[in-house]
């Protein structure tokens, strides 16, 4: 799918082809993030962070680690690989420019509000959609670093107030994480059918 | 302050029994299968450490909290085992090991030293924290009484109740590792390591062993590192 013109990509006769770079990117981030999940909900039940030791407690089918110290290895070794996967396609975005083309502009904004193509308006929505999770895997690392390091990032983990809050707003990115992944896949198939799909995975 | 100490339908003995038989390890927990997160683990935390200790800076404090700011609920009691009884009038703290003047202090005679206090974050691996004061004798002041000889390099702490723990020589000569006596004002309690325990910012809370009694110093690190450690928790485990 060629991006400035999306309707025109969108027609049978194009093969819509991903470049190699952003392809990888995706399947590490995918794979990155379900493990970042799993050890993350482990560590969570050490002590939840709603409702303490008493809480609610997530199934084992969900958890990757075993116990606190699996769960919390298997955590600061996928950061890594989460972490500067981003970083390399952050780099990879702005020095192609593809971070113009290829996300959320003011002319998806334009077909949103007043656009009358129901196809465009869709792509728009699409656009949309993956571009605000962005800043969200931002977020899940900012206030992950917070608590990993309070001591020397003080600064990091004194912007978000208490610990609490802290706790709350990195739990908070993988209910929205989640919610995406289920958006983001039928908005997907809704632009481009399972050909888009396939074009991101292959 | 120690984290959980097992899974919540096993018991850690039976997990590390079970994780040990090679193949059942696999079917534990999920996809959590313990043995090879131990093998992650070998992998990958010497990265980790090495972040740490390039993170670490023994000279500058981590800013402190105001005393407002407390949270005297918050700190919750986690224990291994037993919870010792200690008598404080006959109490003695051990400082040995490579050093050139081993000797055993009094509380009476620590209690002369200089009083450092700090209003700081107690971090928990378990994901709790705690705003805390603690008030006592910094060890780099018990240091330079005994004077660790040069090849020094770790630091281990060993407790009235059988839990022992190790720590690299630059974190435990940061201006806020105490050996400490009081907690949020008072007298430090029974339950929260009375007489003396170990405290700083700069590390998790099972790095910060309770009733200490004997402080060694040495130019290696054991096969025993800490009590946690030895199951499988991280050793440096620097905030
Ligand atoms: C570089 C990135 C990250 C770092 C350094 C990091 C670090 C941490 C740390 C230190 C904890 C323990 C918090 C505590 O003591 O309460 C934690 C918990 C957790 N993390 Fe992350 N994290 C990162 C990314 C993520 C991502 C991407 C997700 C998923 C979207 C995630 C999900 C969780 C969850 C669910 C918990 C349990 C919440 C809790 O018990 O407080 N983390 N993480």
């Amino acid at each position: 799918m060629s991006a400035s013109e999306p309707s025109k990509s969108l027609k049978r006769s194009s093969i819509p082809g991903q470049a190699v770079l952003a392809k990888t990117f995706h399947w590490v981030n995918l794979i990155s993030l379900v493990m970042m999940i799993a050890s993350g909900l482990q560590i969570y039940n050490a002590n939840p962070v709603f409702g303490g030791r008493a809480g609610w407690h997530f199934p084992k089918v969900l958890l990757l680690g075993g116990w606190l110290a699996g769960g919390r290895h298997w955590h600061f070794a996928m950061m890594w690989f989460f972490a500067i996967n981003l970083l390399v396609y952050g780099l990879y975005i702005a020095l192609t420019r593809r971070w113009q083309r290829r996300f959320v502009s003011s002319s998806d904004i334009q077909a949103l509000q007043v656009g009358r193509n129901p196809k465009r308006k869709m792509y728009a929505r699409h656009r949309l959609v993956y571009t605000a999770i962005i800043p969200v895997l931002l977020l899940a690392i900012a206030t992950g670093l917070a608590m990993y390091k309070p001591a020397h990032l003080y600064w990091l983990s004194g912007l978000f107030g208490s610990w609490q809050t802290l706790r709350i707003v990195h739990f908070m990115t993988v209910p929205i994480v989640v919610l995406f992944t289920v958006v983001h896949s039928l908005l997907a198939l809704k632009v481009g059918r399972f050909r888009l799909i396939k074009s991101m995975f292959s | 302050m120690y984290p959980i100490q097992s899974p919540r339908h096993l018991t850690r003995r039976q997990l590390l029994q079970w994780s040990g038989l090679s193949g059942m390890g696999l079917l534990l927990g999920g996809c959590g299968a313990t043995l090879f997160s131990d093998r992650l683990n070998q992998v990958v935390e010497p990265l980790n450490q090495t972040v740490e200790e390039l993170l670490l800076r023994p000279d500058s404090p981590v800013p402190e909290f105001p005393i407002s700011a407390i949270e005297p609920d918050k700190l919750l009691i986690n224990t291994f085992d037993v919870t010792p009884q200690i008598d404080p009038t006959t109490f003695r703290l051990t400082l040995n090991g490579e050093v050139n003047y081993p000797m055993q202090l009094s509380m009476a005679e620590l209690q002369t030293m200089p009083l450092t206090s700090m209003v700081i974050r107690h971090v928990c691996v378990e994901g709790w924290a705690a705003i805390v004061q603690w008030g006592g004798v910094r060890l780099r002041d018990l240091a330079t009484l005994v004077q660790p000889k040069p090849g020094v390099r770790y630091v281990y702490f060993e407790s009235a109740d059988g839990y022992y723990e190790s720590w690299d020589l630059a974190s435990s000569l940061h201006p806020q590792t105490l050996m400490v006596y009081q907690k949020n004002g008072e007298p430090l309690s029974v339950d929260n390591g009375a007489p003396i325990r170990l405290a700083s910012p700069i590390k998790l809370g099972y790095k910060q062993s309770k009733w200490v009694t004997r402080i060694f110093f040495t130019n290696h690190l054991l096969s025993q590192k800490g009590y946690w450690e030895d199951r499988g928790y991280e050793w440096f485990a620097g905030l």
